[in-house]
Parts: C-alpha cells; structure tokens; sequence
C-alpha cells in the first residue's frame, strides 16, 4: 500500500498485433461520439486511443508496424500552462485531466500537444434515441466547444478505490475494475496498467528492467522532456538492421 | 471595524499571496475535484452495475464476455477473463454487439409485408397471428406430403439452438441448409482428412517457437482471432525465446504485417510450397518423422527447383523456410482464408496441415491440440455449411418452382451469393420467404413475414466452440437485460428464436421432443446431465449451486478432459495448381474480410468508423492496389475504379494505393454493398462478393473466392477516402527520437 498513486501505462509494440480492439472498447466506455464518414474527411474523428500505422519498405521488402497512442499523461504537460481557465491540470495522482465544464474551447492545449491526442468537438454529438441507452452513466457526453482526451478511465480508478475504501479492501495491482477499458480489451496483453508509486505494481518492475541499458523501454518523444508516464517497449526485428526506427 | 484604504490592500495582498500559496502546495485538488465530473466527486451518486458472463457467438468465433448492466441496460463488454479461449481479452464485434442491441433500426414487432417485394412496406401483426400464419403454411405442406418444399437456411448453428432448429426440421420433414458468404466447408474437410476430425484444432500459438501459417488472416479476421492474438503475445515476449512468426500469402494481410518474414506467393500455390518444404525435409532429413503420414513418391515432383516458379519464390527461401521449421522445437503449420479458396483449396490445406504431422506436434505442448466431443450427446459445435454449389441448386428448384417456404435466420445469401447465381429471381420464385431477423439485411429485406429474434444479450443459449480450448468445454449465453421492446406487450416485441421454433411447432401439433416447455428450461434440464458428470471446474453439492456457478463463469469446461489418440489419417496426396476465372484479365482479386465480417457486421457504426489495419480507411469500400501500379496508370487515391472480371459484372469502389500490395493483385474488403441493412450500412460502397466468378473447390464444391480475375478501369470520378491516416507527409523526424523504436532484439 502507498500514500499517494501514479498511474501510468506499459506498451509492448512487440506483442500488438494492430487489431484496434482498445480502440472500440474505449469509444464505447468513454461515450465518444459515433465518427462518421464525413468527420474522417474532416479530419475530426475523435479516437482516445488509436493505433497508428508505419510503413518501412515496398513489395516485396515491406514491413507496416503498429503502435498504439494514447494520451501520455506527461509529467511536464505541454498543455496544462496554455489553458487560460485551467481546465487542463495536473492531480494528485499523476494524471493530466480534463474539466469539462471549465473548458472554453480555445484549442490552445491541442496546439502544445505533441502527440496529437487532444480532440475538439467541433459538434454537438448526436447519438439515435435507442443507442443512448449504452452511454456509461459514469462519463460525462461532451458538448460543442469543449477539449476531450483520454483520461486513463479516471472514473474506473475513481469507482473502484471508492468502493475499496467502503469496503476496506486493498486495491489489487491489475483489478479489472481499475484499468482502463483498452487495457481490459487487449488480448495480446500489449497495455498493462498501473501504480508507478508502488514498487511493487507490474508496471513498476517493467518500468525499471525495461528502462536499463540495452532493454527496450523508452518514451515516445522524449527529447521533448515531457516526462510521460506511459512506457512503451521496443517493437523487435532480428531480421532488421534497422536498429532505429521511425 | 472600519477599514482604512493602507489596511484593505494590505488584507487583500496577503489573501492574494494565500492564494497563490494555496495553489503552490496542490491543496485545490479537491476543490478541482468538485468541478470536474470525469473525477466523479464523492456526492456524485452513482449507480450500482452488475456484470453478466455470456457468450458471443457472432461471426462462428465463440469469445467468453461479461455485460456490465446499470439500471436494466447494457453498457459495456469486456472478456470474461475466466473463459478458455480469450481469458479476459475481448474483440471489437463483441463490443459492438451494444450498437446491435441498442440499434434504432431494430425490427420491433412481426411484419408482414403490404408493398411488393424489396419495397420496404411492411404492417405489424401480433405474435399469434404471424405464427399462425408461418404453421398454416408448413401444415397445408405437411398435408399434401410436401414437406420436402419447406427448406430452412440458417448459419452454422451448434449448441443447444443447433438442437432446436434440427428437431424443428426433422419433425417438419424439411430440409435444412448452413449457409456461410466464406465457407469453413473447405477447412473442415482438409481438417478431417489430416486430422481425422472435422472440428477445428487448438493451436498452441502462446508455447509455439514458430508459426508458420499459410494465407489464415489469424489475427485479425480467420477463426478465433482474440484467442490467437492472445497467444501471439505470449509467443512474442511470454518466454525466454521469442516466437518467429512466418506467413505465407499472396495478400499483405494484418498478420503478414505482424510477421518476421510475409513470404509472398502466387495466389493459389500456397499448398505447392508445403509440399515443396516436405520435400526438402523427406530429401535432406533421411530420418524425418512423417508420423502416420504416407508419403512415398508424392513429394518427388515439388522439389524447390521444380516449384519454386510457379510459387513466385526463390529456391532459397523455400530451403529457409525448411530449415526454420526443422530446426525449431515447437513449430505449427496452420492455413485457410485465401489459401483455401481457390479451386485446388482443399489440396492446398490438406498439404499445409500435414506439415504439423512432419514436426509431430500433435497433442504435445507448442503444437495441435485436437478437440474432445461435446460432453451432451447430440448438441455440439456448428455443423460445416453447405456448399456453393448446394446453394446454386437450391436457387434453381427455387426458380423451378420447388421451394414454397423458405425459412431464413442469419443467413444473408441473397447479398453472399454471386450475381451469377441470379439469387433475386430464385428468391421471387418462392412463395413465402420468412426471416427470423433482428435487424434489415438483404434477405431479410424481400421477406413476406419477419418473425424477428432476440438480439443475442436478451435470449438464452450454449456453445460448444468450434475451435474448442483443447479440452472439453461448453459456454453458456445468458440474457443479460430484459428484450429492448418488451415494454411492446407479449404480443408484440421479440421472441427467441429457439422459443419461436417451439412455439410454431406447439401450434402445429408437433412434438420435438424437448425436455422443456421454453427453451431456457431445455438448457436448464440439460445442465442437469453436465452436473451428473460430476467433473468439470464448478463444483456444488447442489444443482441449484451448479447452475448458478456455470451462469456465473459463463460456460463448464473440463481441463483434463483431452483427446489422447493420434488419429488415423489419409495418405498425403497431390496438390494440383489453381485455376482461375478470366485469364486475360490483369488482376487477381483478393477478397478479404477487414472490420465487418462476411457483411454482417455492417450495420455497427463502431466497425464501420474501425480504421482497416493496413489502409487505416472507413465506412467505404475501396481497392488496395500497388502504388506503383497505380502511379503508372494514372490512379491517385480516391479515383473511383471500376473492377470488371470477365463474367461481364462489375462494382465501384474507390482507389487506395499502398506499398505492400503485390503488383498483380488488387485486394477488395468484403462487408459494404448492402441493398438494406439500416441507416449506417445500406446503400454504402460495393459487394465484391457479387462480382466473383463462380469458380468451384475441385474435391467439395465450396467457392473458390479468390480465384477471380479482373481488370480495372477508372471512371474520372473521385471520392475522399475517409481513412484515419494523415493526408499530408509526415514530419522528418529527429534520427535519435523515433516514434516506433526497433530493436534487433539480440537480447529478446
């Protein structure tokens, strides 16, 4: 048990085979607005989570590579000193959150994101009458105007240390009810989900064998110093000189 | 006290300098807290959920899941991490089922039709008179001795649905087809002759050090993708030695991209090149086990050098291959999709499967695991599906006047069959057509009577999985809400499917022979027998505690419950080459299934805003063609192309270029093109499925899908492809900070 949490993500590229299984269970637990033909024309799909597509090569010597991205949850948020109306902060647990009902829309925080994972609705989401009744009670429907991005399922780390606190239970490294909905989802156990404050958490002892020298932990961008707090594995090739990458 | 103006701005400084302090420390949070409903606040009252274990069984795939249910309605699917075959993960389909349940194109009510066929028109009529109507015509059939006119066409259907449905049938007299868009006919018949069952085997992928798999999209569309992709993991970075995969095909698929080598072939010669491997074996390993397998003289005549031409490989590669797969201790053969499609596609799978006999693998750990039965008699896995070509019959007794009712669940063969089969004239032919539909599809759509079923979250079921775990095991498929239109009136609304065969069969004075009134109390009274077994991963002193651990853990499996034997199996045989339709056509046509299935998962809007593994395109249907070609004749992404085989049809679809497509072959998803399918799938690209010739496997008569030729033309009309990759360059990067970072892995 610790004091206070962080939480943060693994990524092993090398274990995602690209089947974009986070990324519908992410829309249906966040409540994302239905992307329709004209948004992906637009340029304005809303994906929390997406798995972007890399090609090396052409026939017959062509590789296409995955890897999943999601918000980072920088520990030095490129768009948390932008927003004038502080709807975009740092808590207490490590997170980058976003308050809804703060937010005025000014975009600025999508602008300082490097890593593009900030969407703007541009629209007042419109679902059929009978497809609201899957909407997660837990998570607010987002109106036009606002900012919206992942929030590593922050009513899901909300609900179950509640009840864990109600029920004096300890909140097991890897509850299904703690991780978030991609991580649940993912059937190649690419995502793995936890406490980096507890040197006990899976993710904790990946981060430290993966991150020494010579192992495949690394953070996406990090020359931007943006101190992230998801780690990603290095996707493997023994066919490759290619030691580098994209 | 009166303030003066010093002390006021005094005050008020300190406070301002309090605050700022108070912000330095992070006291606000909770403040934040409160303002921010993501966080849910601690006087938020939030509702109670409740998880529910049920089976998918969309797709012929069977995944394990559990339904968060608040307040009476769906609102999440997540794996059932108990469950043999995903143990936790979970697919997009099975996400996507809410959409279906909650779709607001949703039949919700029996219909019958008041326009002419196809229109759309339809009236509501009550239960009673819609199953009135469906028995007075199979009775007025039954009494003049014409039963054999009644013909029932569903999908694949096992478990204890399956057992309804063939006891509706037997009863009646009527016959019965299984109809699949891409048949497993193929598969399962390569599968009974190498393995001596027809029942699809595990394969041990998690323990394996090498797969190589011949044209099975596996990870993303063949079989049981999520438990494969489970598997994958574990074969990546699971163990000390990290797997190698190498696959084998003449697409560049979503699991040719995961793969260490995509080893490019011909299309149609993937069987040439397992023979080719097993003759490299038999002649430089003198001492190679062949298990059971007789293959004296057969291998003589694919030697590398004879085949490796007409595989569009070089020698090399075929030693390579060889020589990885002898060398590794733990190595799976596995094909189908396109491998299986061609009109040699049985030979080809027979040949690939064997190789799994030359590395005797089977039973063993890292191998092929065959399936026990099912622990019920007479309730097991999806029988295969009817052929093609039982299909093309059929249609000619419907157009012949044959067929007076047709009876149809979940079996779109109106938008599966080809063109040339003239479906819509066989369908008119008929009577009375009769859907079970839940929701619009093409068939469904010239139906005179819609008896619409439940979605499958509101309705009672078991399955016993076609590609089981290894070990017995049988899932259960529980309601998980209360039907959507109950609030209709019993008469009106949904009904189950196996409910409604009871039901109609009630009022025709028919016995089925069922130990039930309702169908969940045949389920129930059978679970009875699985508890008498006494064995299994529940363990009760009751039944009553029997049944609500299976119901909990979504099924009953027995792990120590194996297949020990090694069966008997034929001789190998010869793998002849393919034949295709229209020779001078440019382009093969590669079909392949991207996020919608064979077509059936159209109408979720999830799937169809699901980027394409490789295109990264939505909600459309376009070409994959080899960017070279295309640049070379004039086609830039979004041209709208016209594909024309030489059968004379022809579909649109738009333009995508990409890398990775060989130079011959143009690769078109299945899954759009529907004549009526609701709102987010009707109307909306092409069915490439319409188009293909009707080439037949040589030894079952089962569609040889990707045996067709075409050229392309375009049109000078251009449509944006709406896909989820940038339109513009990507930024050069620094060379130090890539985005994916590759290591050569000497350490993994």
């Amino acid at each position: 048990m610790v004091d206070s949490n962080k939480w943060g993500m693994v990524v092993d590229i090398d274990r995602c085979t690209g089947c974009q299984g986070c990324v519908v269970a992410c829309q249906s637990e966040n409540n994302i607005p239905i992307n329709l033909e004209e948004h992906f024309n637009q340029r304005r799909a809303i994906q929390w989570i997406r798995i972007e597509r890399y090609w090396e090569g052409e026939y017959p010597d062509v590789k296409a590579r995955f890897i999943p991205i999601m918000c980072q949850h920088c520990g030095n948020a490129p768009c948390e000193p932008v927003c004038p109306v502080y709807a975009t902060y740092h808590n207490d647990e490590g997170m980058n959150v976003q308050v809804y009902n703060r937010c005025i829309g000014t975009r600025f925080c999508a602008n300082g994101c490097p890593y593009h994972v900030r969407f703007f609705n541009f629209w007042e989401p419109e679902w059929p009458e009978s497809l609201k009744n899957q909407l997660n009670p837990d998570v607010t429907v987002r109106s036009r105007g606002i900012m919206e991005k992942c929030s590593f399922c922050v009513q899901r780390i909300q609900r179950s240390t509640r009840e864990s606190e109600r029920d004096n239970e300890v909140l097991e490294d890897g509850d299904r009810g703690l991780n978030p909905a991609c991580v649940n989802a993912c059937a190649s156990n690419s995502l793995i989900f936890g406490n980096f404050n507890d040197p006990d958490s899976t993710v904790s002892k990946m981060k430290e064998d993966a991150m020494q020298e010579g192992e495949r932990g690394y953070q996406l961008m990090e020359n931007l110093g943006t101190d992230t707090n998801v780690i990603y594995l290095k996707k493997v090739d023994e066919s490759a000189e290619v030691t580098h990458g994209y | 006290m009166a303030l003066t103006r010093r002390q006021f701005l005094t005050l008020m400084g300190g406070s301002a300098g309090a605050a700022v302090l108070f912000q330095a420390c992070g006291l606000p949070e909770k403040e934040l807290l409160i303002d921010s409903p993501p966080a849910m606040p601690e006087d938020l009252v939030s509702g109670i959920d409740n998880w529910y274990a049920t089976t998918n069984q969309q797709g012929g795939s069977s995944e394990g899941i559990v339904v968060r249910v608040m307040e009476g309605r769906a609102k999440k699917v997540e794996g059932n991490p108990d469950h043999p075959l995903n143990l936790g993960g979970h697919s997009a389909l099975s996400e996507a089922a809410l959409q279906g349940l909650y779709h607001p194109d949703r039949i919700s009510a029996p219909q019958v039709r008041t326009g002419a066929r196809g229109s759309g028109e339809y009236r509501e009529i009550s239960w009673e008179d819609a199953i009135a109507r469906l028995s007075s015509s199979l009775g007025e059939l039954d009494s003049s001795n014409e039963n054999n006119k009644a013909v029932f066409v569903s999908n694949p259907t096992g478990g204890h649905v399956g057992l309804v449905l063939e006891k509706f049938t037997d009863s009646l007299g009527t016959r019965h087809l299984s109809y699949e868009a891409l048949e497993t006919n193929v598969l399962r018949t390569a599968l009974k002759a190498v393995f001596g069952t027809d029942s699809i085997p595990e394969f041990d992928i998690d323990n394996a050090d090498l797969v190589l798999s011949f044209g099975a999209d596996f990870l993303s569309s063949w079989v049981s993708p999520t438990r494969y992709a489970r598997g994958y993991g574990e074969f990546r970075q699971g163990h000390e030695h990290r797997g190698k995969l190498i696959h084998v095909d003449s697409r560049f698929s979503m699991t040719a991209a995961n793969a260490d080598q995509w080893v490019h072939v011909n299309p149609g010669t993937e069987g040439l090149l397992a023979m080719s491997i097993m003759q490299v074996l038999s002649s430089s390993h003198p001492n190679a086990v062949f298990g059971d397998l007789d293959v004296d003289g057969v291998l003589d005549s694919y030697s590398p050098a004879n085949v490796a031409n007409e595989i569009g490989v070089s020698v090399d590669t075929i030693n390579q291959i060889a020589e990885d797969f002898s060398h590794s201790e733990h190595p799976i053969a596995l094909g189908g999709g396109s491998a299986g499609a061609h009109t040699n596609g049985t030979q080809n799978l027979k040949a690939i499967y064997s190789l799994n006999h030359v590395a005797s693998n089977l039973g063993k750990k890292g191998g092929v695991l065959l399936n026990p039965n099912s622990p019920f008699d007479g309730v097991g896995a999806a029988p295969p599906s009817n052929s093609f070509s039982e299909f093309h019959r059929l249609a000619e007794e419907m157009k012949a006047g044959n067929v007076k009712v047709l009876m149809v669940k979940d079996a779109d063969f109106y938008y599966g069959m080809t063109d040339t089969v003239d479906m819509k004239a066989a369908l008119d032919s008929v009577p009375l057509v009769v859907s079970f539909g839940g929701m619009m599809d093409d068939t469904t759509s010239i139906a005179d009577l819609i008896l619409p079923q439940h979605h499958f979250f509101e309705d009672w079921g078991t399955d016993v999985p076609l590609a089981g775990p290894g070990y017995q095991m049988i899932g259960f498929q529980q309601p998980v809400v209360r039907p959507f239109f109950e609030h209709r009136g019993s008469n009106l609304g949904t009904k189950g499917f196996a409910d409604i065969l009871m039901a109609t069969a009630q009022v025709m004075g028919k016995d089925l022979g069922l130990d039930g009134e309702t169908f969940k109390e045949v389920i129930r009274n059978d679970a009875k027998r699985l508890y008498e077994l006494d064995r299994g991963q529940i363990v009760s002193n009751s039944f009553e505690g029997f049944w609500n651990g299976v119901l909990q853990r979504g099924g009953w499996w027995d792990t120590s419950y194996k297949v020990d034997e090694v069966p008997r199996v034929e001789n190998l045989a010869g793998v002849a080459s393919p034949e295709f339709g229209g020779l001078d056509q440019e382009f093969y046509i590669q079909p392949f299934i991207s996020t919608l299935g064979d077509g059936s998962a159209a109408s979720l809007p999830w799937l169809q805003a699901m980027p394409d593994a490789i295109s990264t395109a939505t909600w459309q249907t376009w070409v994959e063609i080899n960017h070279k070609v295309a640049e070379e004749k004039g086609i830039s992404e979004g041209d709208v192309l016209e594909i024309r085989p030489s059968n004379g049809r022809v579909v649109k679809a738009l333009a995508m270029p990409n890398p990775a497509v060989p130079p011959d072959t143009i690769g078109i998803p299945i899954g759009q093109g529907h004549r009526d399918g609701g709102r987010y799938s009707s109307g909306r690209g092409a069915n490439i499925l319409s188009i293909l010739d009707p080439k037949l496997d040589s030894e079952n008569g089962s569609l040889a899908w990707a045996a067709t030729r075409a050229n392309v033309t375009t049109t000078g009309e251009w449509i944006r492809v709406p896909k989820f990759e940038n339109t513009v360059p990507e930024f050069p990067r620094d060379e130090h900070h890539h985005i994916i970072q590759i290591t050569s892995g000497d350490n993994h």
